[in-house]
């Protein structure tokens, strides 16, 4: 306690302007007529929370810091320029970022320009297209999953909150999913799926004789003929019918991989959303829903006008982070489909952050300028995507 | 007619007993038959012997018609079987996977030569069926018997990937590593600024709560480009410190999370600790850091299983020949060189995934007590 007071009185000066700021300190000093020694105490206690407040906190927001806003800023600065990794080190350019900006086509907004403008060239059977175009409509087309996952543990979570016993154990098996590592689950679902593979076996899928339709086309060499391509458009003499509906909309190219793409996403995350919704539906209103049913409401009607507006912000909150986290997909395609395979089932089945993965961070040079431009491209549209969703949500709450 | 209609809903549900007792049907021969009062006879006469039928089989179900009034108990009876039925059908479709993964890394997949995948692909609950007698024959010839998938995975596996310089113990060592290191200091924290947003009143602290927040917006992949540089610049890729040490600064939704927790617990406690003298550092260890464990084992947990499955972050910062790769990573780089011989490498995602599964299942209630707390919260 001596030693307390001592630092106490080396403090003053602080302990004062702390009592200048805080209204609080004030209004106890004039109440008390002693006041000297309470009110003392009340500063060295406010500047003792001022110090741990800061102290503890402080590995987060250095952690914070460096890691995310230092590392977002300098994605912003190198999104202008033309650095590579054959250039000298980050730490050594950062103070003269403005020598490497981009002389190209565009100036310093060549990588952006690029990434509206550059199409893929045409080979095989599709056309020219533009890339960021491909791949973007490639992650949209993921987000099917989003809805679908959604009515799915809706449901679900409806049936482990009735009042059943056993309902814990559902829970935990409906979770196994989401703890399983996602490379595991893709080896697992790449068998499953082949072309001799479970699945063709129990539904009985035979694009001809013997032969199953292959689902994830590039798994074996073997695979890739019979895609569901060969499953719609062949004639008797097993060639293909080159139809301008094939060539042409880039949709329906690595269709049947990207909802297999989509199961697999559905089944992996369906654990995590039930377990919300059955929160989010522990917390709705039971004298509510019993008024209801004594006003002679049926199931389904409750269901409607009771439960789904006490359930909204649950769904809300899933909708963003499912947003969010469905355009940053990248490993389920890449392990499923791509892995050492052609630009060709890349182009078809990548999601976005693919492109900041090939021109950033491989090949003899990385283009990390690149790299950088399509990043933070991305996370511009999440920006955007966001404030929507939450302009939306006051909207239809107004 | 349209009227009583109307009257036999309004009785039908109960909602004016009065209406039950019976009318005398000389005075009103037409009057509608309500189930429960009339014999079956008169509802029968009324409506007609299928419509009887078809009542009487609804009320089996607990479905109420205008012919029969079904118990209470039968429809909550019946609602729950379609419930189990419901439930189980989905558990089926979740866990099955898991299964056909065990059941597949006893099956023979090392035919020799090119390779087969006939037997993985035929399967179905467990490889003993039409083949038995080939693959038991193939088996008789290893020495580990049903294991030879594990047996391969390990040792010739590892070994014929000429792009690795790790073994399977490394590999795992290092994914311990990876996964408790970060994990338990970051945690802690994590914890620590969750008990300063949460119970002590310091001058920054809502702008700061903001400031960090906002840091989730920022999504990892426009970062990644900027992280793999600063980290081949610092050095710390190829040894494996990318994997340590952002993650001992702490993250915020952890401290989020907990923070959430922290604000149920009573304040008058660390009031109480501070009259008898006690520091803030002394609080925190000895008050906040046992009362919030229960919140802080469950965000551990799950950042435990995060760091253990997590694939990309030693797939972006850390280069194949390393010897700091974890095992999903080297699960990747060994799939390449397995090509048909599919058997050990779903034995490796076997024991990838066990780990994880034993610990989910040891801590099940605490883990996914957490999420509910999350998903109420929100």
């Amino acid at each position: 306690m001596e030693e307390k007071v001592t630092l106490n009185t080396e403090q003053s000066v602080a302990d004062d302007l702390f009592v200048d700021s805080a209204e609080g300190t004030g209004a106890v000093a004039v109440a008390a007529p002693a006041p000297a020694k309470p009110k003392r105490r009340i500063n060295r206690a406010k500047l003792q929370d001022n110090i741990w407040g800061w102290l503890f906190c402080l590995p987060l927001i250095i952690g914070t810091v460096w890691f995310v806003y230092i590392a977002f800023i300098l994605a912003f600065l190198l999104s202008f320029t033309n650095f590579t990794s054959g250039d000298v080190d980050l730490i050594n350019a950062v103070f003269h970022l403005g020598d490497y900006i981009h002389t190209g086509a565009g100036g310093a907004f060549h990588w952006y320009r690029e990434l509206f403008t550059y199409n893929i060239p045409a080979y095989g059977l599709v056309n020219a297209r533009n890339e960021m175009g491909a791949y973007l409509f490639n992650t949209v087309f993921y987000m099917i999953g989003i809805p679908i996952g959604m009515i799915l543990s809706v449901f679900f979570a409806v049936c482990m909150s009735r009042d059943i016993k056993g309902g814990n154990v559902f829970r935990v098996l409906y979770y196994l999913p989401c703890v399983a590592s996602t490379i595991a689950i893709v080896y697992t679902f790449k068998i499953l799926f082949a072309q001799d593979g479970l699945i063709n076996t129990i539904l009985g899928i035979e694009v001809r004789d013997g032969v199953g339709l292959a689902w994830l086309p590039g798994v074996t060499a073997a695979d890739s003929a019979y895609t569901w391509n060969y499953l719609i458009f062949h004639d008797d003499t097993d060639k293909y019918i080159l139809s301008q509906f094939m060539v042409d909309p880039y949709w329906c190219h690595g269709i049947i991989s990207k909802c297999i793409i989509i199961v697999m996403s559905v089944w992996k995350g369906l654990g995590g959303t039930i377990i919300l919704y059955v929160a989010g539906l522990s917390g709705v209103n039971a004298a509510t829903k019993e008024a209801a049913q004594i006003d002679g409401a049926n199931g389904w009607q409750i269901f409607w006008k009771v439960t789904m507006p006490d359930l909204y912000p649950t769904i809300f909150y899933n909708i963003v982070t499912s947003v969010i986290g469905g355009l940053q997909i990248y490993a389920e395609p890449e392990l499923l489909v791509n892995s050492g395979a052609s630009t060709n089932t890349s182009t078809n089945t990548s999601g976005f952050v693919a492109l900041i993965w090939r021109y950033g961070l491989t090949g003899s040079v990385q283009n990390y300028g690149q790299g950088a431009a399509y990043g933070i491209f991305l996370a511009i549209i999440i920006f955007i995507l966001t404030l929507v969703q939450f302009w939306l949500d006051k909207r239809n709450s107004n | 007619m349209e009227e009583n209609d109307m009257l036999l809903n309004e009785q039908a549900e109960g909602a004016q007993p009065e209406a039950e007792t019976p009318v005398p049907p000389e005075t009103k021969p037409k009057e509608v038959p309500i189930p429960g009062a009339a014999t079956p006879e008169e509802l029968k006469a009324y409506y007609g012997n299928f419509r009887y039928a078809w009542g009487s089989f609804l009320k089996f179900f607990g479905f109420s018609s205008k012919t029969h009034r079904a118990s209470k108990k039968r429809a909550k009876l019946v609602a729950d079987i379609a419930t189990y039925v419901v439930l189980i059908v989905g558990a089926f479709f979740m866990v099955y996977p898991f299964w056909w993964m065990i059941a597949a890394s006893f099956t023979v997949t090392d035919m020799g030569g090119g390779g087969s995948l006939q037997y993985i692909d035929k399967l179905i609950w467990w490889p003993i069926g039409k083949e038995a007698s080939t693959w038991t024959a193939s088996y008789n010839d290893k020495a580990v018997g049903a294991f030879y998938n594990y047996k391969f995975f390990f040792t010739t596996a590892f070994e014929n990937t000429k792009q690795i310089n790790v073994t399977y113990w490394r590999a795992l060592l290092n994914n311990l590593i990876y996964s408790v290191v970060p994990v338990v200091v970051g945690v802690i924290t994590s914890a620590s600024a969750a008990f300063a947003f949460a119970k002590i009143n310091w001058i920054g602290r809502d702008v700061v709560f903001m400031f960090l927040l906002a840091a989730i917006m920022i999504p990892g992949p426009s970062v990644m480009i900027t992280q793999y540089v600063m980290y081949q610049d610092m050095n710390w890729a190829d040894n494996g410190l990318v994997l340590i040490i952002p993650g001992m600064f702490g993250s915020i939704m952890t401290a989020f999370f907990i923070r959430q927790f922290l604000f149920g617990m009573p304040t008058s406690i660390i009031e109480a600790a501070k009259i008898d003298g006690a520091g803030y550092f002394r609080i925190f260890c000895q008050f906040i850091l046992p009362l919030a464990m229960p919140a802080i084992m469950a965000q551990g947990l799950l950042s435990f299983m995060g760091c253990w499955n997590n694939y990309m972050g030693s797939y972006i910062f850390i280069s194949a020949g390393s010897s700091m790769i974890n095992l999903p990573h080297a699960m990747f780089l060994i799939n390449a060189t397995l090509e048909n011989n599919q058997g050990p490498n779903i034995a490796g995602a076997v024991m990838c995934v066990l780990p994880v599964m034993i610990l989910f299942a040891c801590f099940q209630k605490l883990i996914i007590g957490s999420l509910m707390l999350t998903g109420s919260k929100e």
